[in-house]
């Protein structure tokens, strides 16, 4: 599954116009572009948001192996105990996520478990976007992804980025101007010279077009210069990325955070976790080992590619709109659930651990079937928000959200 | 900490102030409220009436439309059987697979062919871009975009061409309760959303819940009619040898059922197929289904908030003409609300594609379909390509949704790619480009680029804007147009390409 967006009203204010402008402005001023989108204003890490979107399974990617109810309510997709790769006994690493091993091992990935939702629903689609607005019962209506970077004092062109598709990513939803691309290699305007000067022309046209035009074309603009800048050099990446959508989007952003164009968070989808049949057993040629090794071949490529010392500043995070049901389908399969589990990969991370307070998966502890979320995964990212990114209060990104208190990373 | 909104906000005024005293070759960068959608792109009715119910306006159509008047033109297009359509007669004998039955496919292609998916998307783009039935074409968008069966989808390679023939294009004029039934018995539907696996022990919840929330009335359903709809559904599967529908009394879990007002006695497997094409009758006639899809065909034709009181009227006509879609379709181009929507629609990015063919008045290539697949390609990297939304809930319909820089960069690069014959270099083109849209050259630069705007867009570019687009020709629009120019070829499809790169022609 792919990046999923609904009819909801986007918005785009005055204020983004303003924003952008201000940058095309800057550039077209003849102010150094360099100052234009390097500019200092954010020194916390690069924050890496990959979106698991259809409803991943993490029951299975970390399977609690120790909870007896589980392989009941599982005889034909559950994890065998003998299969997991790694864990301490009560959760096991399914054997996909071999290429991460090292990095568990390393301490730099952990995972949070029994990870969920406030108010839980089982339509993919309410969920994705309770999930990327990240403020239920409030009227704010803008991406948590959008309020980061808003807050964040970060002032780069290139500051907020969505990678691996030409459509808008909602965790961006709002007046903070941000940037899709599909590459940054394809980001570039057919025709531009000194001698037609297409941007400029395309500069004045938007000036003064209604706000739903000109921000993605002014965004593009100051984006532009940045990313011209960018291709200047040739990349050549420490580590071969898997050829996938993932990889590629993943090789990306690791151009542009060792580029040091500003880049404060990225967002990434990452799709087709929705497996009401063939989620399967644990072995290749099964949907989620196959999903899993392409994830788990991508992200062991970025951390490679990135280096102890650029993983250092870097946190990524894994999300998705609810976790499966406890109880398999007749379609070797699980339906839609809720608690969940998050994969966390960083520098700061005190991993080779899943973090949970897990609630078990004996029938009367599930809740309508599901299991149970003790953990809100606005936490999570609170506390991620606040050791690694520098955010005293977490207020103008999850209102009325405390950081969980796991120890998940070390403060920078 | 100093957000980044505040930098932003106090720096804006000085740069617009900048921007203005440094200008030199682009005219300055106005410092005024933005313009309103509605003036960009004039206020003729009949263009609005065209360029909402087709995928651009083509001259022909205008010139058809005008001469018909706006009453006449729609029942024309709404009786499309009736509408000569010679040129995409002929380009879907090149794509003999889209729209052939499941037997048929099996016949031509191997299992598991990409093939069948292929021909698909590629009719639809060349269906957009050239059919004369436009009304109809749009139509079909919308309800293969409702009923949405993602191309490719797994297990679909046999399936899926015959969906769009027998379950959308068949009923797209009729009665949306057929369609939605239709779709029921579908393999394709009920491949993918994974109903054809569902089990009497263990109910797969997928469809059910899709048919609810997305098909039909919405997120009104509760978790228990979820259940209750998987088990009234288990039985509706493919058949295993020839891969047709099959309902399988064997699998269907019995039992009374009470799902939003619908009741069964569901008493024996062999009543079980009708009690679901019953409940989806039910469904398809719910007020908050005719609600709902009068919400999405005004999102789709009118603007993306939909008006209430539109939204009223249609749902009533819906439910007063047992779910015809036709009514609901005059109804709603007839309405003022429609009236006084202009402008309040952004195109997407195959909108702005096939407006771009379509305007420029480019054709097809002779033979083969090497130009298709380019089209096509395009609007897979553009994230538009037709049928290829991986979720069930189909492609977003709101401007906010693909409003994207990365979106906006290749809508300009596809509109110079065209006007310069670049890529995709197959089409059928005029002679000259430039004087196919402006036989006669006026006297001067602006009134060039005045007389490309009437053509393209049907309106003059804001004054502005049109000095802007000249700018990259290093002219004024005061600055004297010859035929003897020798500057000009060089010029024109950059002129050309700025002026669809107008915020004039996003607006639909």
């Amino acid at each position: 599954m792919i990046t999923i967006f609904d009819c909801g009203e986007t918005t785009l204010s005055r204020r983004g116009l303003l924003g952008a402008a201000t940058l095309a402005g800057l550039a077209g001023a003849g102010v150094s572009t360099q100052l234009a989108y390097a500019a200092p204003g954010y020194t916390g890490d690069t924050l890496v948001v990959l979106s698991l979107h259809g409803g991943f399974d993490g029951l299975s990617a970390l399977a609690p192996i120790g909870d007896p109810d589980y392989y009941k309510a599982r005889p034909n997709i559950g994890v065998p105990k003998a299969q997991v790769i790694a864990g301490d006994g009560t959760f096991g690493l399914h054997p996909a996520l071999a290429p991460l091993l090292p990095l568990w091992k390393s301490g730099q990935l952990a995972g949070v478990h029994a990870v969920g939702q406030s108010n839980p629903t089982r339509s993919h689609f309410a969920a994705m976007e309770a999930m990327e607005n990240a403020a239920p019962g409030t009227s704010i209506r803008s991406g948590w992804l959008e309020r980061m970077l808003g807050a964040s004092g970060a002032t780069g062109a290139l500051a907020g980025v969505s990678v691996g598709h030409a459509m808008p990513n909602r965790l961006f939803a709002g007046p903070t101007p941000s940037v899709s691309m599909s590459s940054v290699d394809k980001f570039t305007l057919a025709g531009e010279s000194a001698k037609r000067p297409m941007a400029a022309a395309l500069r004045t046209m938007y000036a003064d077009a209604p706000v739903l035009q000109s921000a993605p074309a002014l965004a593009a603009d100051s984006a532009l210069t940045a990313t011209t800048a960018v291709r200047g050099t040739t990349y050549t990446p420490a580590a071969t990325y898997p050829a996938t959508e993932l990889g590629n989007a993943l090789k990306d952003v690791a151009r542009l955070i060792k580029a040091k164009v500003g880049l404060a968070t990225a967002a990434v989808d990452c799709g087709d976790w929705d497996m009401h049949e063939g989620l399967g057993t644990a072995v290749k040629g099964q949907r989620m080992h196959d999903n899993l090794t392409d994830l788990a071949q991508a992200l062991a490529a970025f951390a490679a590619d990135l280096g102890p010392e650029g993983m250092k500043s870097v946190t990524l995070l894994t999300i998705s709109e609810f976790g499966r049901r406890v109880q398999e389908n007749g379609s070797r399969g699980a339906d839609h659930g809720h608690g969940n589990a998050m994969l966390l990969l960083g520098g700061g991370v005190k991993g080779g651990k899943v973090y949970a307070k897990w609630p078990g998966l004996a029938p009367g502890k599930l809740v309508a079937g599901d299991l149970a979320a003790t953990t809100d995964y606005r936490s999570v990212i609170g506390e991620i928000l606040q050791k690694r990114c520098g955010f005293g209060s977490l207020s103008q990104v999850f209102p009325s959200v405390a950081p969980s208190t796991f120890g998940l990373v070390s403060a920078r | 900490m100093t957000t980044r909104r505040t930098l932003l906000a106090a720096g804006a005024a000085t740069a617009v102030a900048t921007a203005v005293a440094t200008a030199v070759a682009a005219p300055a960068v106005a410092a005024t409220a933005p313009l309103d959608a509605a003036t960009l792109v004039g206020a003729d009715p009949i263009a609005h009436l065209v360029r909402r119910a087709t995928f651009g306006p083509t001259q022909e159509s205008l010139a058809e439309a005008r001469k018909l008047g706006a009453a006449a033109w729609l029942d024309r297009q709404l009786d499309p059987a009736k509408i000569a359509d010679p040129v995409c007669d002929e380009l879907m004998t090149r794509l003999p697979l889209a729209g052939m039955s499941i037997a048929g496919v099996r016949g031509k292609i191997a299992k598991n062919s990409y093939d069948g998916f292929k021909q698909l998307g590629r009719a639809a783009v060349a269906r957009a871009a050239w059919s004369n039935r436009q009304l109809f074409e749009t139509t079909v968008a919308f309800f293969a975009n409702h009923l949405h069966v993602a191309a490719p989808s797994s297990q679909t390679w046999d399936s899926r061409c015959d969906y769009d023939a027998q379950v959308i294009r068949k009923h797209a004029f009729g009665r949306f309760a057929d369609m939605l039934k239709a779709s029921m018995k579908h393999p394709a539907m009920l491949t993918y959303l994974d109903n054809r696996s569902s089990t009497k022990s263990h109910p797969n919840e997928n469809y059910a819940r899709e048919l609810m929330e997305l098909h039909t009335v919405g997120l009104i359903y509760s978790e228990a009619d979820v259940a209750a709809g998987a088990r009234l559904l288990t039985g509706l599967t493919v058949d295993k040898t020839n891969g047709t529908y099959l309902y399988d009394p064997k699998a269907h879990v019995t039992g009374a059922v009470s799902i939003l007002g619908f009741k069964h006695a569901n008493a024996t497997a062999a009543v079980g197929e009708a009690a679901a094409l019953a409940f989806a009758d039910h469904l398809a006639k719910h007020p908050a289904t005719a609600q709902r899809l009068a919400t999405k065909l005004c999102q789709r034709f009118v603007a993306d908030v939909a008006p209430a009181s539109l939204v009223t009227k249609l749902a009533k006509v819906y439910l007063d003409n047992d779910t015809a879609i036709k009514p609901v379709l005059k109804a709603l181009f007839t309405s003022p609300e429609f009236a006084a929507a202009i402008g309040q629609k952004t195109r997407t990015p195959l909108e702005d594609l096939t407006a771009t063919i379509r305007t420029l008045g480019l054709g097809p290539e002779k033979s083969g379909q090497q130009l298709l697949d380019a089209l096509y390609n395009g609007l897979v990297n553009a994230g538009n390509a037709p049928f290829r939304w991986a979720p069930p809930n189909g492609y977003p319909d709101v401007a906010a949704a693909w409003a994207s820089p990365s979106g906006f960069l290749m809508r300009c690069n596809n509109h110079l790619n065209l006007a310069a014959g670049w890529y995709p270099s197959w089409f059928t083109r005029p002679a000259d480009l430039l004087k196919s849209l402006v036989p006669t050259l006026p006297g001067t630069y602006g009134a060039l680029v005045d007389a490309l705007a009437v053509r393209l867009i049907g309106a003059k570019l804001p004054a502005q804007h049109t000095a802007a687009v000249l700018s990259v020709a290093g002219k004024l629009p005061t600055s004297p147009l010859t035929a003897s120019d020798k500057s000009l070829a060089g010029h024109a499809p950059y002129l050309i390409a700025l002026v669809l790169d107008a915020p004039s022609f996003q607006v639909r």
